[in-house]
Order: structure tokens, then sequence, then C-alpha cells
């Protein structure tokens, strides 16, 4: 199998789904319970968990699934398609295509970990662009930097603390993200907050 | 012979009920048409009641371009280009279908692929080998896994605007201006109406 090329998930080893404490979700709700009318875009692709729990609070959803629009435009070599300026500009014209400040909160869960330089630089620029000043953004990278390959999953709320990853997939590990190297990615973010987790996944919360 | 026959003719008539209320029975004979319509074993099995009230169906190689009013529930199940609007009725759009309009409905199931803006007074339900590329207005969504959607869902209050103005004595002077100016007005209010014209139903 190439490096990077795409596992779809075995019955063998895919649980249906793992239940996870996650303290930035928590901390994301805490603005979810103190505002009205927030606009909320949800990377993780539709599901009726997310949207029931979202608009429970009376806010707007969006959805957008950003790995599926990986899977679609990088094929199965995910990570050597990334280099490639035709298949990486195609990818960015089909990703967070919203007007400027859209957002208000945006659910990125693990899915900038998969992207490369400099298709990642582009998404987290298009990130800090379609969020309003003060805005929040809840993004997951794996923090095992053993692991060699990095399970992806879907993510559904179950409550404030509690989310349920769903199985995808998974890929090989291009590259291990540290506190720095993430505070280097949002450098134009006004703050991040940082949670790791026993499940070695480091939970941050960006502040636009 | 002539005599014997219109009396045996009579008591058979007097034992159908129509008689008894023979003043109002060209207005009543409507609804027992109904009534036997729904008792009638073709219709019993039909596991979806709203369609004994009527459905049309476009079929999967048939292509439309333009506006399409249904005022009977409508299934899609073919190529649809422009605007749909079946307010007050279930719209259905099939596994073949390829749509890129707005749609408009009471009720709105989707299975197939949709590209544009869909509006659901009561609900949507998107199932999960349905594409629907677009922004969703409704009171209530049910969203398979697996569907794929991209666009944003906005949970209109127009359910819970209901029982405010089926009550008589709630804010008047707005909820009656708006109900007798049901088609002028902005889609908001567009959107409440069919509730209030369903109710009087």
């Amino acid at each position: 199998m190439k490096f990077g090329a795409f596992q779809k998930p075995s019955a063998k080893e895919t649980p249906p789904g793992l239940t996870r404490h996650s303290s930035g979700f928590d901390q994301f709700c805490a603005t979810l319970r103190n505002s009205e009318n927030l606009s909320i875009l949800d990377m993780s692709g539709a599901s009726q968990a997310n949207i029931s729990f979202i608009t429970g609070f009376g806010h707007r959803i969006s959805s957008d699934d950003i790995i599926g629009t990986m899977e679609q435009c990088f094929g199965e070599d995910f990570f050597e398609s990334q280099q490639a300026a035709s298949t990486s500009q195609r990818f960015l014209e089909q990703a967070l295509t919203f007007p400027d400040a859209f957002f208000d909160g945006v659910l990125a869960w693990d899915a900038l970990q998969f992207l490369t330089s400099p298709v990642l630089e582009d998404i987290v620029a298009q990130l800090l662009r379609v969020i309003r000043p003060g805005g929040l953004i809840l993004t997951f990278f794996n923090a095992d930097d053993k692991a060699k390959r990095i399970p992806v999953y879907n993510y559904r709320v179950h409550d404030s603390k509690t989310l349920l990853a769903v199985p995808r997939g998974g890929y090989q590990r291009a590259q291990y993200f540290n506190n720095r190297s993430i505070e280097k990615l949002f450098e134009q973010a006004a703050s991040l907050k940082f949670f790791l987790t026993r499940d070695h996944l480091r939970e941050v919360i960006v502040r636009r | 012979m002539w005599s014997k026959r219109k009396e045996d003719e009579l008591p058979q008539r007097q034992d159908r009920p129509a008689p008894a209320f023979s003043p109002s029975a060209p207005a009543a004979e409507p609804q027992r048409r109904e009534i036997n319509t729904m008792s009638s074993p073709s219709r019993t099995f039909d596991p979806e009641p709203s369609r004994s009230v009527g459905s049309a169906t476009l079929g999967k190689n048939v292509t439309v371009k333009g506006q399409i009013f249904a005022r009977e529930d409508l299934t899609i199940d073919g190529e649809v280009e422009g605007t749909v609007e079946c307010h007050e009725h279930r719209l259905t759009i099939g596994p073949n279908a390829r749509v890129q309009a707005g749609l408009k409905a009471r009720e709105i199931i989707i299975q197939g692929s949709i590209q544009g803006n869909v509006d659901a007074v009561d609900k949507i339900d998107i199932k999960k080998e349905a594409k629907l590329v677009g922004d969703i207005k409704t009171s209530r969504i049910v969203i398979e896994d697996g569907a794929y959607f991209k666009g944003s869902i906005d949970i209109s209050k127009a359910s819970a605007a209901k029982p405010a103005q089926t009550a008589p004595s709630t804010s008047s002077a707005t909820s009656s201006q708006s109900s007798q100016s049901s088609q002028g007005t902005a889609t908001p209010v567009s959107a409440g109406t069919p509730a209030g014209t369903a109710v009087s139903r």
C-alpha cells in the first residue's frame, strides 16, 4: 500500500463508535449556551445528532464534510496529490466556500491533521476568513508521536461533554503536531487553549 | 303491476339513511364519497394516507425545465431545473432524481440529488442515499447517517407559531393581516400561512 493511502475500516478492527469525554467541546458548548442565534459550521459531515444538538440551542448549523472533499479530490495518492497544484487547487475551490466572517464557531474536529503544507496553511487561512472575530474553532490533533496510522472519525455529539467517534478509516501519519507547531499554524489567531486527553488527542480551542 | 313495483322500490330507498337528511343531501354527498374511498379495499393498503388526496409523479425519464406548481403530493424521479412548489403537500425526490431547483413544500422527502435551496414548512427527511447541496429552512429535520449535505440548516419557528395563529385572541392585528395577505408577503410569513390553511381544512 502506498504511503498515505486511505484505508477503509474493516468490520474486525472498527467498533461501531467510541464514546469519549471532550473538555474542548465542553468549552465550546459554553459559548453555545451563553449566546443566541449563532452560526456554527460542522466539518464532520451531516448528522442528526449534531444538527439536533446545535439547533436545540436555537443556533443555525452549516455542514461541510471536508474529509469527504479531501477523499474526493486527492483520491488514493492522498498526500502526494496534495502536493500537486491542480488537485490542491481543486480542493481549495471546493472547501470552505463561504462568505467572510460567516460563522461564530467552527467544529473542525480532526480534519486538519490530514493536510500537508501548503494546503494546510491555505485551509487554516480560509478557516480564519470565514469565522467572525472572537469566534471559536474546535480542532483535534493526534498526540501519539509513536502512532504510524492515524484513525479518521466522524464526531457525533452525545451531550455537551461527550462525543461519539465513529470510525471512517485512517491514514498513515504525514506529520506530527505538537503545541508549538499548532501555535505556529494559528499564529494569526487571538488565542489558543490546549486540552491533552488520556486517549492521545490534543484538543485545541482557537479564538480568532 | 306498476303500483306494486313502486311499492317494492320505496322500502329499499327508505332503508338508506339519506332521505332522513334529504335537505342537506347535496352538501353531504362529497363527504360520503371520501369516506367510501378511504374504506375501499384498494386504499386501505396504501401506506401513506395523504396519497388518498391525490399525487403526481414525474418519472425517471422525464426532464422538466421551468416552474412546477403542484396542488397535490408530488414525486419527482426525473430531472428538474427551475423551481418546484407544492405548498401544503408532500414533495418526494426519488432516488433517480437530479434536481437543480429551489423546492418549497409542506413536507419534503429526499432520496436523490438536489442542488438548490429547500424550504419545508413542516419537515424535511433526508435519506442516506441523498445528496443535497443548498440551504435548508424547515421546522423539523431528519437526516440519516451517510447522506451528503453541504449547506446550512435554519430551523424556523413556524410550527411553534401554529397554536398562536389558531387561537382567536392572540396577536390579533398582525396575525389577521398576515393571513389575509398570504401570497404577497415575505418568505417567513408565507412559510407560516400554509399551516393556517391546513388548520382550516
